[in-house]
Formats: C-alpha cells, structure tokens, sequence
C-alpha cells in the first residue's frame, strides 16, 4: 500500500509539472496575434482590410497594399458602413445599377460567426418548438419543449412536466407518414424569440434524410427534402435573417458547406475549403451582392468571397499565424504538455498535446550527460 | 479492536457531522426556496427555458459547499489526533497501523458520502417534480464533481493534518491546491461528464495518500523544535 502511494504521489506530482510548468510558460510568453478584419468589397473588387497594430493603431489597406482613410474605408464599404455613409450623405443611390437604401440594405446584411467550442458542448435534448405562424409581430416562447425517443417525438409541457399525449401523437404520426425514420440523427434550430421569424428544426433521420419541422397553427408541418446521393449532414445551422435568403447551412461528413436556399429547399455546394465545425471557427458577414466568409484553422485564417446571388466564388486569400519564438522555444523545453481545457470545446478532460520529439531529445541527452557525470565522478 | 477505532472516530465526529448535515441541508432547502421563487414569480417554464437557453442551472451556490464540508471533517478528525500526540499511541496499539488508518478515513469517508448522499436524494426529490429528467440530470451531473471534490480534499486534509513535518506539509498543500483546481476549471454544465470516471478512481486512491505521511510520521521524520 505505500507503494502505491509513493507511486500516486509520484504521479501528482508529473502530472502537476506538465500541467502548471507549461501553462505557466504561456501565460507569461503569449502574444497576441492579429488577423486584419477582412471584407470583400463590392466597390474595389478586392478584399479590403483593417489591420489593428498596437504600435502603428488601425491601418484601413487592401490586398494591393493602398492605404485608405478612414473615410475612404467607408466608401469602399458602403454596405458595411452604410450607416456612417447614410448620416455624411455619402451613400450612393445605386451599386452595380441596383437601387440602394439604407432599409434595403439593413434587411439584406447579415453577420454570423459559429466556433468549434459552440458546436462541441453538452446540449440537453430538449428542443422548444415555437409557434411559426403566430400572426404576431413578436415571437413568443412555447409552453412545451420536445424530445425525440426511438419512436417518436413527445411534447412536455413545462407548467406541469407531463407529456402532451395528444400532440405528441399527432406529430408523430405526421413525421411517420411524411417518410422519417426514427430515432433522431442530427438536430439544427434556433430556439430563441428574438429573431425576425420562426423557422422550426431542420432535423435527418435514422437514414440520414433531411426533414424540415415547424408548428404552423399549433399543427405539425414536415417536410421532406431530397439530398445529393450519399450525402451524409453531420451538423445543421440555422438562422433566421430578414433577408429571408436561406434556411439553413449544412455541413456533411466530408466536411462541405451547403446551402439550403429558401424558399424552394434548393441545395447549394459553397466553394470554400474544408470546414468542420467541431474544429474551425466560422464566420460570415453577407449583404446583398456578396458572402464574406472566414474559416479559422489552427494554423491560417481563410477568407472567400462568394456571390451572394449563385454562392459562385469570386476571390480568397489566407492568412497564415505562424506560431510566435516563444511558442516555438516551448518544444525545445516541453516534451509534452498537459491541459485539460481547450479553446475549441467546452469540455473537462486531461488532455496530452504538443508531444515534442526536439525536447524528448534533448532531455534524453541531459539525462545521459547527467549519467555520465555521476559515474565518471563515482569511478 | 475495530470497533473500538470506530467508536473512537464517532466520538470525534459525532458533533460536527449532524451540524454539516444541517448546514448542507439549509444550503439545500435555501436553493429549492431560490427555485420556489422564480417559479411563483416568473413560472416553471422560466426556469425551464433559461436553463435551455443558457449556461445556467441555479445551484451554482453549492459550488464550493462540499469542499468546505469535507475539509473541516477531516480538521475535526485528525488535528486532535496529531497536536494531542494521540497518534503514537494508536500507532502502537496492536492492530495493523495501516489498515487502522483506513478505517478511520473510512468513517470520515462514509460520513461526507452520507451528508451528500442525502443532499443528492432531496435536491433530486424536489427537481425531479418540476422538472423534465433531463434538465434534472443535468443539474445533478454538473454538481457531481463538487461533491467528488468535497470527499478529494476531505482525504487531501487528512493526508496534510497527518503529516509529520511543516516544510512536507506546504508541498502536500500546494499539490493539494493543483488538485482541487482541477475540479473548478471550467463552469459550463456537463463539462466533466466524460471525466467523472476517472475522477472518482483519482478520488478513491487519495484513500491511499495519508497512509504516506502516516509511513513518514513512523519512520521519526518530525520537525526540530
């Protein structure tokens, strides 16, 4: 028994060192990197850029490398800085020949960001399923929630906690009929009142098919959408703009973005690079001619310009955030690193990162100068 | 013999564990009065909707309760034992020194489990009447490694109270604080679930622990006075 706990103690104590040592390295040596805000504009044709240096402040350029002021960023941007340009007095009429206003151009912008450590944390099943078709102006959240079981779906009204056997029923049978496949795959949805209007779930079934769910009238509406063959969704994003310009994006198992037009359920392969939510951070920042959309990678922050109209691509460029001296001068000392949070999920585990074979090396052959110091000393 | 040591620990314990029942009950019955509240102010479904929308589940202030709990059981049992220099002497009673000490922390150990135990029964008794089960267990796995925690420092203030010298003691403290740490490091609800396990090894042979300083108080390590 003493053994083991020389050994637990032992133990704590590695464990400790690996954990505190390193973290303690970070904190004191981290530096901020920046990554220039970036938009396509519809102005230049080019992305325009706004670089924050602590040194040197906000520096407004473009990929050429013109420098703006701060007024000419504006310009450049009209759809983005709208506003600014609409109370100057600078908003122009027309853009490409098409009619502007600062109403039109309000309803049509977006701006939408999803990161990895949204996507990877616990959720609890329990889906609130608003009223779509209220025929009120502001949404109000619904007195039941759902949960889907290996057989349907139940309604649990939340004043009593009991199950709404009526209702539950009468969804049910309609999913049935309308083709899903129960248990339940994968679940997308927005349930919150402070949005423009009300979209439901977009959920897959067993099979992996693709339904769209709503409470229309305090009725069930299902609704089957066909997907390319062998497409698999493994996570589903819903948002409700004003623009009314979609319903949903959707990501498979190979890692593709997709589109979900609204609203004729048309499906639209986005052109950018790999994008998996459970590591990248997403973002994109649309209006009414083109999508700006950022993927944020470990190592590089990719940016595409896509049309808004056809999702066509137009332009990309990357940016790379090399790991800073001290970061690199941490393999040399760290053969490896123990944490046990993560910035990309919100979970609690112990975690072996950044094994180092460059320190591995190193502490070997100082343990081995150490060794040989010892027994030159005790022959 | 064995029931003699079990005597002798409830009659160390025999106070405080009824005042920590009642205090962790108040606590309890104050966050139910809490849930009470909102309930007959804003409704049920309040309650249920923040929970679903946000990174709530209204026993936050519980937090740090188990940990109070167990350390101050493992001071009531084992400070006596070591400024009274009653150790030596149970040390030299003929029984085998090990398996003495765990059974002493084996009382310590069933009392704490016994007060979260009931903790656990009421706080589930009431959640699970207003409340979907799985908003219940999400509140009651979220809280789980607080009360883990709460029995990890009652035997991490027992390995420190039974250790012989003041210089191991900071050291036993510090490794302590690290551990203890590890319990705290992240508030979003369910973010240990798929540690819980391997916690509760870690916690189980923390067991093992004061049996170290008890090894080194044997041995004659003692500070110069």
């Amino acid at each position: 028994m003493i053994r083991f706990s020389k050994i637990l103690f032992a133990f704590i104590i590695v464990v400790q060192l690996f954990w505190l040592l390193p973290w303690f390295y970070h904190f004191t040596t981290d530096t901020p990197t920046h990554i220039p805000f970036t938009l396509y504009s519809i102005v230049n044709n080019d992305f325009a850029c706004l670089d924050y240096n602590s040194e040197k402040g906000i520096k407004y350029t473009d990929r050429r490398g013109n420098i703006y002021t701060n007024r000419q960023f504006d310009s450049i941007l009209p759809l983005f800085y709208f506003r600014q340009l609409a109370s100057d007095g600078r908003l122009p009429d027309s853009l490409n020949g098409v009619e502007i206003t600062p109403q039109k151009i309000r309803t049509s912008n977006f701006m939408f960001r999803l990161s990895a450590s949204e996507v990877n944390v616990k959720k609890t099943p329990l889906h609130p399923l608003l009223e779509s078709m209220s025929g009120r102006v502001d949404l109000k959240m619904p007195d039941d929630v759902c949960r889907f079981t290996d057989s349907g779906i139940e309604f649990i009204d939340m004043a009593t906690n009991t199950i709404k056997q009526k209702k539950s029923k009468l969804f049910t049978s309609l999913m049935k009929k309308k083709g899903f496949e129960f248990p339940l795959n994968c679940i997308g949805g927005n349930p919150t009142n402070r949005k423009d209007f009300d979209d439901g779930y977009f959920l897959t079934d067993a099979k992996h098919q693709l339904f769209h769910l709503k409470q229309v009238c305090g009725r069930p509406f299902c609704r089957f959408i066909a997907l390319p063959d062998s497409m698999k969704i493994k996570h589903i994003i819903v948002r409700e703009f004003a623009a009314r310009k979609f319903h949903a994006l959707l990501v498979d198992t190979s890692n593709r973005l997709w589109v979900l037009d609204m609203p004729d359920y048309t499906l639209h392969l986005l052109p950018i690079n790999e994008y998996n939510p459970q590591k990248h951070d997403l973002e994109i920042i649309g209006d009414m001619f083109n999508w700006t959309i950022s993927l944020s990678k470990a190592d590089k922050v990719e940016v595409f310009a896509l049309n808004a109209a056809d999702y066509s691509f137009i332009d990309s460029l990357q940016y790379l955030s090399p790991p800073s001296i001290p970061h690199q001068l941490g393999h040399y000392i760290f053969p490896f690193e123990i944490k046990f949070t993560s910035y990309d999920d919100q979970y609690t585990y112990p975690r072996l990162t950044d094994f180092s074979a460059k320190a591995c090396c190193l502490w070997a052959l100082l343990i081995m100068i150490v060794l040989f110091l010892i027994y030159k000393q005790t022959h | 013999m064995k029931k003699a040591i079990l005597y002798k620990e409830w009659i160390k314990t025999r106070l405080y564990f009824p005042i920590s029942l009642a205090i962790s009950l108040a606590f309890i019955v104050f966050l139910i009065l809490r849930l009470q509240r909102v309930a007959h102010f804003k409704g049920v479904e309040h309650i249920w909707n923040i929970m679903l929308s946000h990174d709530v589940i209204f026993i936050e202030l519980l937090n740090f309760v188990p940990v109070v709990l167990g350390s101050l059981l493992a001071i009531v049992q084992f400070i006596p034992e070591m400024q009274q220099k009653r150790l030596k002497l149970t040390l030299h009673l003929p029984f085998n020194q090990q398996k003495m000490i765990l059974i002493m922390l084996s009382v310590g150990f069933g009392e704490i489990l016994l007060i979260y135990l009931v903790n656990y029964s009421v706080l589930y008794t009431y959640l699970q009447s207003i409340l979907a089960p799985e908003l219940t267990g999400r509140i009651l796995i979220t809280s789980l490694p607080w009360y883990i925690c709460g029995i990890t420092v009652y035997l991490l203030t027992a390995w420190i109270c039974l250790e012989p010298t003041w210089k191991r003691r900071f050291v036993n403290l510090f490794l302590s604080c690290g551990i203890i740490r590890i319990f705290f490091m992240n508030d979003v609800p369910q973010s240990y679930d798929s540690f819980l396990f391997a916690l509760s090894i870690f916690t189980l042979s923390c067991l093992f622990l004061p049996l170290l300083s008890v090894d080194r108080f044997k041995m004659g390590k003692q500070d110069l006075s």
